[in-house]
């Protein structure tokens, strides 16, 4: 066993935290009061690789895996969330798809330009009566000659209002359910038909935008199936199966950046005419944090290790979304505890990082669902099967 | 045009601590980084490069953990990494260490410009510049912070008195470039993973250089570390220059200095 981080991935992680430092963090809070990420923060990240990292270099990604993907949500993760949601949904999810079920001529036509940061990618599959059940899907794809006529309404979409490429679950025959009845799309946003609906306004992530997308008859042709006809399902829980890891990578950087700002306030704050640090109460939430934090960093890498080894890791990814969103929001929560009344002041990011850590509870599956995925795999194992 | 970078693998002061009332220096994480003027020297090269074309070699003298130092230059865009590592090599000081780098420049030879950093941040010693310039026989132009190619010459604004100046100098030449120059580029992470998966570091030895243990015997013998005492703040004059004025020079007189 070794736990080592290659040299290579070692300078990668130097690299993205000096960009995160340098480029990311001094504009934070101003994408959380603006809400909007900085299309110029997208064009330097994609100069670097940073919009492509798990995909192969011959698709203009980066080559560098679910390992040194999980490396760049933690770093950026550490600084703004609002920029991780935007690349966690941009690649580890939306991209992600095409990546995992595209065909060669998708890939090269989709996933390059993603990879490469020049345009922009959604998943679409929630609905505003498909959340958690998924298979409930409304949005209809009716076959049209060599094309199909897709028309709904998607809810709550990551990137929603920046998308250019979108990777759709719509139903393609309501009477074989989701074995065989849904099918996944690649629809571009410029297509006849396409329109961003409303946006939503939202407790944190604010600079990532989180919108309704509008299909009204969208004639999308056959190419641009994505995977098997009628394995939709299958294609988008594969997709969102990855998508979990870096997601709580992407949570481990928020709980770690607590945990930093924690000890640096608990070493400089005086009361009682002694540092706070001496208090053992501060100690023991330093050291729960510490003990939990270093927990969750096992459990991403090594699950990280399994996607790029090729093992099965689906009951482990969903583990790294769910304990990496608790022990974010209670590392966050901590913290604000520790900075008393100047944690709960928007004068410092603690207070953004609050609001900004809630989200990972609830979206790429809630948690809830989390615990049944995980539940599923350990019963199957024992010869049991549950449903929801 | 050719270009040699030479780059130094320094312990990354900010992870050390100077304690002066136990007279120790304590390093609380040992990250190993490029120094920072090195760096600053290396990107100059590379503006050279991408502005005109160049072929840039980044050299390293230092322990086999240089390797990670040369792989960063790579992944920044030097075309060819050289390590110059050896145990005989062990603790040599600047004036070997310049014998050495300047044999390994001449190795590489011919090269149009030789860029160094200014200053190590660690051992803040200044010398490697001059040595290399008197070694090789080149001009040099010291604390550089652009370099631009104007037909044959090289414009070098320079810092003088921290005042930038503007010189020219004809290749060959030794520029020894300011940490305050324009600080590198972030290497796309593409790059970062081939310079470690695809390229390669040529690995030279004191024997590959023709040296012997006679000529790397060094100058300068170790026997501990003291630090220097520390210094009282000396007297703050304010006031209007002509009062000011007044004022050393009464007490230049008082101290009976003038």
């Amino acid at each position: 066993m070794d736990f080592t981080l290659p040299k290579e991935y070692e300078l990668l992680r130097r690299m993205i935290r000096d960009f995160a430092r340098q480029e990311v963090a001094p504009l934070a809070k101003r994408i959380d009061i603006e809400e909007e990420v900085p299309r110029e923060i997208i064009r330097k990240a994609a100069e670097l690789g940073m919009m492509g990292v798990p995909f192969p270099q011959e698709y203009g990604g980066m080559g560098a895996g679910e390992l040194g993907y999980c490396i760049l949500m933690e770093e950026i993760g550490r600084v703004c969330t609002s920029t991780a949601t935007v690349i966690g949904a941009h690649t580890g999810i939306g991209a992600m798809a095409i990546y995992l079920d595209g065909t060669p001529e998708q890939k090269k036509k989709y996933l390059t330009p993603l990879a490469r940061g020049e345009k922009i990618a959604a998943f679409a599959l929630t609905e505003a009566n498909a959340g958690s059940d998924a298979a409930a899907i409304r949005t209809r794809a009716v076959r049209d000659g060599d094309d199909f006529i897709l028309t709904g309404s998607k809810m709550f979409i990551t990137n929603g209002p920046i998308a250019d490429i979108v990777s759709v679950m719509a139903v393609t025959d309501p009477s074989l359910g989701p074995r065989g009845g849904i099918t996944a799309f690649i629809v571009e946003m410029d297509w006849k038909g396409c329109s961003v609906g409303k946006v939503e306004d939202k407790m944190g992530i604010r600079g990532s935008g989180t919108s309704e997308l509008v299909f009204d008859e969208v004639r999308v042709p056959k190419e641009n199936i994505l995977g098997q006809f009628g394995a939709g399902f299958v294609t988008f829980m594969k997709t969102l199966d990855v998508g979990r890891v870096s997601l709580g990578a992407a949570c481990l950087g928020g709980a770690q950046a607590a945990l930093e700002r924690s000890i640096q306030w608990a070493k400089a704050r005086s009361q009682f005419g002694k540092a706070i640090v001496h208090n053992q109460s501060i100690q023991w939430m330093i050291a729960n944090m510490a003990t939990e934090i270093e927990a969750l960093r096992s459990l991403v890498y090594r699950t990280a290790w399994m996607v790029d080894t090729g093992q099965p890791f689906t009951r482990y990814a969903a583990m790294c979304k769910l304990y990496g969103s608790e022990v974010a929001s209670r590392c966050i929560s901590q913290a604000v505890q520790i900075y008393g009344a100047l944690g709960y002041s928007r004068d410092l990011e603690i207070e953004r990082m609050f609001r900004d850590a809630r989200i990972a509870e609830i979206f790429e599956g809630t948690n809830e669902i989390q615990r049944i995925v995980i539940a599923s795999d350990i019963m199957r194992q024992e010869g049991v099967r549950i449903s929801p | 045009m050719r270009i040699a970078v030479a780059v130094k693998q320094i312990l990354d002061p900010e992870g050390i601590t100077v304690n002066r009332r136990r007279e120790r220096i304590f390093i609380n994480r040992e990250e190993r980084i490029i120094n920072p003027a090195d760096k600053c020297a290396l990107e100059a090269a590379l503006r050279l490069k991408d502005a005109h074309g160049a072929e840039v070699i980044a050299l390293s003298l230092g322990r086999p953990s240089a390797d990670d130092a040369l792989r960063e230059a790579l992944a920044l865009g030097a075309d060819q990494a050289v390590l110059i590592s050896d145990k005989a090599l062990a603790g040599i000081d600047a004036p070997t260490a310049a014998v050495v780098l300047a044999r390994a420049i001449e190795r590489l030879a011919p090269c149009d410009l030789v860029l160094v950093g200014q200053t190590a941040a660690d051992t803040g010693g200044d010398q490697t510049a001059g040595r290399l310039a008197e070694l090789l026989g080149l001009p040099q132009v010291l604390h550089a912070v652009t370099l631009s190619l104007d037909g044959e010459r090289l414009k070098v604004v320079r810092l003088w008195d921290g005042r930038p100046i503007m010189v020219a100098v004809a290749p060959p030449a030794l520029i020894a470039v300011s940490p305050l120059a324009p600080p590198a580029r972030y290497p796309h992470g593409a790059r970062i993973l081939n310079a470690y998966r695809q390229m390669g570091v040529s690995v030279w030895t004191a024997g590959d250089l023709g040296f012997t243990a006679e000529e790397l015997r060094p100058n300068i013998e170790s026997r501990g570390q003291v630090f220097p005492p520390e210094r009282e703040l000396g007297n703050v004059i304010e006031g209007a220059p002509e009062q000011m004025a007044g004022e050393i020079l009464a007490l230049l007189r008082q101290r009976r200095l003038i």
